[in-house]
């Protein structure tokens, strides 16, 4: 592989690492899981990137093909839910705006969603990433209308959990 | 769903919080294939040695040492052979030990070396082989000397001509010996020579990253 693709791979790949981030935070609880899973993307990303002409943005491909390996690839991964992932949302709170019902709101709702399956986290995932339907039937490969029920489950869902 | 507006909001606020990886870093996370290359030699090797078993499971060797009348010989290649197992059951572990260690590094350093490490593993594993070899060849031709009838023939011409015979069956010996180690070597040469060219690839570029 040439120098130059690598170049600009890393080059890209660091700008728009956040989405890796996001991704793992999803998907992963604990430092060591978050830096294998973003590893694993990395180098998913790399392989397919010979692929990748630039007729969609970076990052929409970028997307795709890290919330497949999120899906697909780490399924291995334990499911387990730990305290771990409480602990985690606290330091996301700034002491600033400090609200402590809102807080209280906040961990209930990343707790919950980290109860939901793969492909219902990539839902959340897109919509906590402003995506339309469009994009994210596009990124997730399923039909705009399935989205659609699919996102409505996902609240139905996330509403059962919340008050059961 | 008013949770769901508080967790974006949260999930906004917080899209700049994560440790940043460097470009060294992803560098390093694209050149972790040597893990994959270092797996690939121990599966060949496993291979390989599976395929040694299935043939020598298959040729009945111990009707032939029958055959010339050695059963006490016949002893000495089982421990031969089992010492042999021995070996690269050994060499077998010390792959799977690289490619653990390899796949587990995030040190470049660390990782450079170990790709050394596993190429003089893989060269030594190649010559021990290619010793084998030829070693078990030649063994193979003396004990055919001294203790297979069919050899009489040979053993009669000798004694006939003298040197000039002696000369003459060392020589085809040589041959023989000498066209099965080439093709050995060529067969190890591309199959592990592919693999190592590739570890060596990967060393290099880390070795740019690592200035």
């Amino acid at each position: 592989m040439s120098q130059d693709l690598e170049k600009s791979f890393v080059k890209q790949l660091k700008e728009n690492q956040n989405i890796i981030h996001k991704i793992c935070r999803l998907y992963t609880s604990g430092d060591d899981a978050h830096n294998d899973l973003f590893q694993e993307i990395t180098i998913q990303l790399w392989k397919a990137y010979p692929k990748f002409r630039g007729d969609s943005k970076f990052t929409t491909w970028a997307y795709r093909v890290a919330l497949n390996t999120a899906i697909t690839l780490y399924r291995k991964s334990t499911r387990s839910i730990s305290t771990m992932e409480f602990d985690n949302t606290k330091h996301f709170i700034k002491q600033e705006d400090y609200n402590y019902e809102e807080e209280e709101q906040i961990k209930l709702m990343y707790k919950a969603v980290y109860q939901l399956n793969d492909i219902e986290k990539a839902l959340i995932f897109m919509y906590l990433e402003d995506k339309d339907y469009e994009e994210i039937s596009e990124t997730l490969g399923i039909s705009e209308v399935n989205a659609r029920v699919k996102m409505n489950r996902i609240k139905g869902k996330l509403k059962k959990i919340l008050n059961p | 769903m008013k949770e769901l507006d508080l967790l974006k909001k949260d999930w906004k606020k917080n899209e700049n919080s994560f440790q940043q990886v460097s470009e060294n870093d992803i560098y390093k996370m694209i050149h972790k294939n040597s893990s994959s290359v270092v797996r690939l030699i121990m599966i060949i090797g496993i291979i390989e040695f599976l395929f040694w078993i299935g043939i020598s499971l298959f040729s009945n060797n111990d009707e032939y040492f029958q055959k010339l009348n050695m059963d006490n010989i016949l002893l000495y290649m089982r421990i031969l052979t089992y010492a042999h197992y021995a070996i690269i059951v050994t060499f077998i572990y010390l792959f799977y030990k690289n490619y653990i260690v390899i796949s587990t590094t995030d040190s470049t350093k660390i990782l450079m070396k170990n790709i050394l490490k596993t190429r003089r593993t893989v060269n030594i594993y190649v010559w021990y082989n290619l010793g084998m070899i030829i070693f078990s060849l030649i063994l193979g031709f003396m004990l055919a000397y001294f203790y297979n009838p069919d050899f009489a023939l040979v053993k009669e011409k000798i004694e006939h001509d003298g040197i000039k015979a002696i000369l003459f069956f060392i020589g085809i010996v040589i041959a023989i010996v000498g066209v099965f180690t080439v093709i050995s070597w060529l067969f190890y040469k591309l199959l592990y020579g592919f693999l190592m060219k590739k570890l060596y690839k990967n060393y290099e570029e880390l070795k740019k990253i690592d200035l």
